[in-house]
């Protein structure tokens, strides 16, 4: 009887979890994946991976090659 | 309500009224999948220069495994876990080692920086997750240990400030722990298998993760509620990687089943796949740059491939790793990311012309 009661409420909670996953809203594929390359492509000159370093010194990782003693 | 004559609720009316409600989930998906991302891109130029992506920084330390690696917030320091049961604080600019923390475990499988950079925790093996201050004193008494699992920790991050720890774990759960008093601030069921990776949202208010499981699915959880909001099905194996979209719209997976996929929020499905039918082995760990374009995925064929999160084409493949690819993690500001390999060191690579 115990077994029966705590399927039951495994069930219960399961279908809740449901009920709440079909009410979310939703927007069309196509409206997402707009809003997704505007964001790229408002970001895309601050993405150094994609575009490089605009300066050498920009580069936090270049060689500091010219060291001069006074 | 599923009620039978007698007014109360049944195992068999709850079971089909589930049916019901999953059918619905799909259909309405469905319906509002009108466009492939790939299709929408064709306009965009492909990238085509990436063979500039280049190693500057070869870590070497470690005895054994790296397991796992986290940036502070510094844009310039590292810390990396391994099998040898270390942690190893770098400095990405000098080379330096600028700490070895020893811990009494080995399987050190995950690690993570502070926001305030004073401190790094840890997970693993011994069920724990950890936190040690980074001072010179030699003081290991001074480490702290902020929550245990039944099962080992796979993943730690520290989400927005000092004062929290979510980790993820193999007793299926993942859990929100307070550092100063170690309490267990929400648990999170749902998973029905390991907990493989945790992403918090970008978002400043920051109530919302994510979490990739053995059990191949990606859960969106509720930080306040501790219940999950959504849940995305779609990979055929254990994901082990996941990571949210710089917009906070998306989430991007990598798993055992050798593909890396893009899953919409708002349209609640997957939008993309990143595959090839030379890619036959497991991807470990993902990160997406700064602007989102580009997918760092390290797989266990030893490789990193770069693949354009549009077009869904990969861009490029990067070499150098002797073993095993087992984290890869952007900078903060995205000058650069950093690869840990079971060859026992981490690669920092750069965009260098």
């Amino acid at each position: 009887m115990d077994m029966m009661i705590s399927n039951l409420q495994q069930q219960r909670q399961i279908n809740e979890q449901l009920r709440r996953e079909a009410a979310i809203k939703r927007i069309l594929v196509s409206q997402a994946v707009q809003d997704i390359l505007k964001y790229i492509q408002e970001h895309e000159n601050e993405d150094y991976l994609l575009k490089g370093f605009s300066s050498q010194k920009a580069n936090p990782f270049r060689e500091k090659g010219g060291c001069s003693i006074v | 309500m599923a009620v039978n004559e007698n007014g109360n609720e049944s195992i068999e009316l709850l079971t089909k009224e589930a049916d019901h409600l999953k059918q619905k989930l799909e259909e309405e998906r469905q319906k509002l999948n009108d466009v492939t991302l790939a299709t929408v891109a064709e306009r965009l130029e492909h990238i085509n220069f990436l063979s500039n992506i280049k190693t500057r920084r070869h870590l070497k330390g470690h005895q054994s495994k790296v397991l796992c690696c986290d940036w502070c917030t510094d844009k310039r320091r590292i810390v990396s876990s391994s099998q040898d049961g270390k942690l190893i604080v770098w400095d990405a600019f000098t080379n330096n080692k600028e700490f070895a923390v020893s811990t009494p475990s080995t399987w050190v499988m995950a690690c993570a920086y502070a926001p305030s950079a004073t401190h790094i925790a840890c997970g693993g093996m011994d069920n724990k997750v950890t936190v040690y201050p980074l001072t010179h004193e030699d003081d290991s008494a001074k480490k702290k240990t902020v929550g245990t699992h039944t099962s080992f920790v796979s993943c730690c991050m520290f989400p927005n400030s000092d004062q929290q720890i979510l980790t993820g774990s193999g007793d299926s759960t993942a859990a929100l722990w307070d550092v100063e008093t170690g309490q267990l601030l929400q648990s999170f069921h749902g998973h029905s298998s390991d907990v493989m990776a945790v992403d918090l949202a970008p978002s400043e208010t920051g109530n919302t993760f994510v979490s990739g499981s053995a059990d191949k699915t990606v859960l969106v959880w509720d930080m306040r509620t501790g219940q999950y909001v959504q849940s995305f099905e779609g990979h055929f194996s254990d994901v082990n990687s996941v990571r949210f979209h710089p917009s906070g719209d998306a989430i991007a997976t990598g798993s055992d089943d050798a593909t890396c996929r893009l899953f919409d929020l708002r349209a609640d499905k997957e939008v993309a796949v990143y595959s090839k039918e030379s890619i036959i082995f497991g991807a470990n760990s993902i990160d997406l740059s700064v602007s989102g374009r580009l997918l760092f995925a390290g797989y266990n064929d030893y490789t990193i491939n770069v693949w354009d999160t549009l077009k869904c084409v990969r861009v490029s493949l990067l070499f150098g790793h002797e073993n095993r690819v087992s984290s890869v993690k952007m900078s903060p500001d995205g000058t650069a990311f950093v690869s840990g390999s079971w060859d026992t060191t981490l690669r920092v690579c750069i965009f260098h012309l």
